[in-house]
């Protein structure tokens, strides 16, 4: 898309994965502003490797924190993956009912209102950051209620904070405060600053620079889906014994 | 039996105990009221009630509804075969097959319903369908293959009992129902061949796996059919009929394995980390080694031997022996199929895929998927197994197959069939 053609912003999130520290704040922080039921992770921090292909490796473990290799040559890095936000959305290909939409600003939503909760649109993304309500969702007593409130963005209901069983639901990029100029609420309590969002038609704006300069790439970008969510790659460090 | 011509009228024994026939109604009604028991249970609990979650988010009823699309085809396209292909002696299946294809197409939509999480939205397919999603084209064609069956079962049932009339009719129906069968296979294959997410699906070779796996599996379902109404019910098989069953399904179970097998070695050899691991769940020693001896042994192997061994081909069950275990490995395909496209890890990093529901000490994460159905989902498929059972018995007794439509003449000496 050419920078500045039109007034429609377009929105990208770019996480430095060389900040990223897998506290998984962004995690809990996202569970807790969308209110999402215990089970529930529309967003998760990946244990990974620097360099590491998604599928090259055997996991180091069933567990996250656990380096791959052996000490002491060990290494590890974090992934942290919500929904990416794709332009060419398999989930919005698959979605027999139009509920799964993609906005003119990028952003991929499901209309609450209109899922029928086939789930194929969970066989069809290659990310695997669908959610799906399967019976009604439960809470921990006295949970954070978040953002507590209905959000319709063209008529379409895209959160509600009591969720509706038999529903897909995702990450929203926050639309809710994305769509009055605030940050999601991933990028804006991650401790390190690892995470940055913004406008990719700005050609000024910080996510244009990491994009455009910072070498960011998308996650198994050869699948042509386009995310928006793109990464800086991990440099690797070595670190020697003193 | 040999080269004998079969008379149009055989005595109906079977029907003729009494006691039998309302307790296997009696007995199909309950299974069918369990069925729909489980569904209001479900409904009320939601899909938590099922032992599908976020990792493997399709399970029993996907596997079900999968085979019975499948199933569908045989009845169908052996009716179309004997006009289109001239094959006179399975015009006698024609009517029986027609009411298998339109039995199983119905069962296989209604299979939907249930793994809906929203059923009662269902009709937003219609006022909202997306032209891209292969899901609408399915319905669109399922809809379609079941009014074609209906509509054709009738055009035969009439050109059973007048014979002459409805001639043209049958055999232009005849070329129209070949292709939809086509379709309606590769339609459902394509559901899982074009999704690019997973390696295990994305294969050029689904929609012809589908289409020879239907033709077996629908096959097989109706000589069963035919072999159990030949013993309780006074339908007679001739035996150019069993020659050309036997025929088919061998045929058709060899191409299949070669299918699978040809999938298999393409991965094997490739050897790219994604679809080895996904092999590696189905080959011995992987978590669901249990589908794959199902699917070659017992479902292949044995079947094949009781095809075409000569010593065991003489048995008198060998052919019903056969077409059971072949539905049980395209059954065990179906499963392999959707499981481990679900179970294989997308991003292979911990702690993987939530699962979307919490119970205390147990992970909320997966990172290679599990899945077990739970007794909604087994009663709800057996109910609808049962439902599908009816409706043959029914549709068997109503439209009289037991007398059989056309004089079939052995045209050779049928040798050891039979």
């Amino acid at each position: 898309m050419a920078a500045g053609t039109s007034t429609t912003p377009h929105h990208v999130m770019v996480i430095d994965t060389n900040r990223c520290v897998g506290c998984w704040t962004c995690a809990v922080g996202c569970k807790e502003v969308n209110n999402e039921p215990l089970g529930y992770w529309w967003n998760r921090v990946l244990t990974t490797a620097p360099n590491q292909s998604t599928s090259a490796k055997k996991p180091a473990s069933e567990n996250i924190d656990v380096p791959w290799g052996e000490y002491p040559n060990v290494e590890m890095s974090y992934l942290p993956v919500a929904c990416q936000h794709c332009n060419d959305a398999p989930c919005v290909k698959v979605c027999p009912v139009q509920a799964t939409f993609r906005r003119d600003d990028g952003t991929v939503l499901v209309d609450y209102e209109r899922c029928i909760g086939c789930r194929y649109c969970i066989a069809a993304c290659p990310y695997g950051v669908r959610v799906f309500n399967w019976g009604g969702g439960e809470y921990a007593p006295g949970g954070v209620v978040g953002y507590g409130k209905d959000y319709r963005t063209d008529g379409h209901l895209v959160f509600e904070p009591e969720r509706p069983k038999g529903v897909v639901e995702k990450c929203t990029f926050c639309v809710e405060r994305i769509d009055v100029g605030e940050q999601p609420f991933c990028v804006e309590v991650c401790p390190l600053g690892a995470r940055v969002f913004g406008d990719l038609n700005d050609p000024a704006s910080e996510v244009s620079q990491l994009v455009n300069e910072g070498g960011a790439v998308q996650l198994l970008a050869e699948l042509g889906t386009e995310p928006n969510v793109y990464y800086v790659p991990t440099r690797r460090r070595v670190m020697t014994e003193t | 039996m040999a080269s004998q011509s079969v008379a149009v009228t055989v005595p109906a024994p079977g029907w003729g105990r009494r006691l039998g026939v309302p307790a296997w109604y009696a007995a199909l009604g309950a299974a069918c009221a369990f069925g729909l028991a489980a569904w209001i249970y479900e409904l009320e609990k939601g899909l938590a009630s099922t032992g599908m979650r976020d990792v493997v988010s399709w399970g029993l009823y996907i596997f079900t509804f999968a085979f019975f699309i499948g199933l569908s085809a045989g009845g169908l396209i052996m009716a179309s075969s004997s006009e289109v292909f001239g094959i006179k002696a399975l015009r006698p299946l024609a009517r029986m097959g027609v009411l298998s294809a339109a039995g199983c197409v119905a069962v296989a939509a209604l299979m939907i319903i249930p793994d809906l999480g929203q059923p009662f939205r269902v009709t937003n397919i219609l006022v909202h369908p997306n032209w891209t999603s292969p899901l609408v084209w399915d319905i669109l064609i399922i809809s379609i293959y079941f009014v074609f069956s209906v509509v054709d079962l009738a055009v035969l049932h009439r050109r059973a009992r007048q014979p002459g009339r409805s001639r043209q009719v049958a055999r232009v129906l005849a070329y129209i129902g070949l292709p939809t069968a086509v379709l309606l296979h590769s339609v459902t294959a394509w559901i899982f061949g074009l999704q690019i997410a997973r390696t295990w699906w994305n294969t050029a070779l689904m929609a012809p796996l589908f289409v020879v796996s239907a033709i077996l599996s629908g096959t097989a379902l109706v000589t069963l059919v035919a072999l159990a109404a030949e013993r309780w019910a006074g339908f007679h098989l001739a035996p150019a009929t069993r020659r050309w069953l036997r025929g088919l399904v061998t045929v058709t179970l060899l191409i299949d394995l070669f299918f699978v097998g040809s999938d298999y070695i393409t991965m094997l050899w490739g050897n790219v980390p994604a679809d080895r691991s996904a092999l590696n769940l189905v080959l011995p020693g992987g978590a669901w080694s249990w589908v794959f001896w199902l699917e070659w042994v017992v479902g292949g192997l044995v079947p094949l031997a009781f095809l075409v061994v000569p010593r065991l081909r003489q048995l008198p069950g060998s052919l019903g022996t056969a077409s059971f275990l072949v539905l049980v490995g395209v059954y065990a395909f179906r499963v392999e199929l959707v499981v481990i496209g679900f179970v294989n890890p997308l991003l292979q990093y911990p702690p993987g895929n939530a699962l979307g529901t919490y119970s205390p000490a147990t992970p909320s994460f997966q990172l290679v998927g599990r899945y077990s159905p739970t007794w909604v989902e087994y009663g709800i498929v057996i109910g609808l197994m049962a439902l599908f059972a009816l409706v043959m018995t029914a549709g068997y007794q109503w439209l009289a197959l037991g007398r059989a439509e056309t004089p079939v003449e052995a045209e050779e000496p049928s040798g050891a069939d039979s």
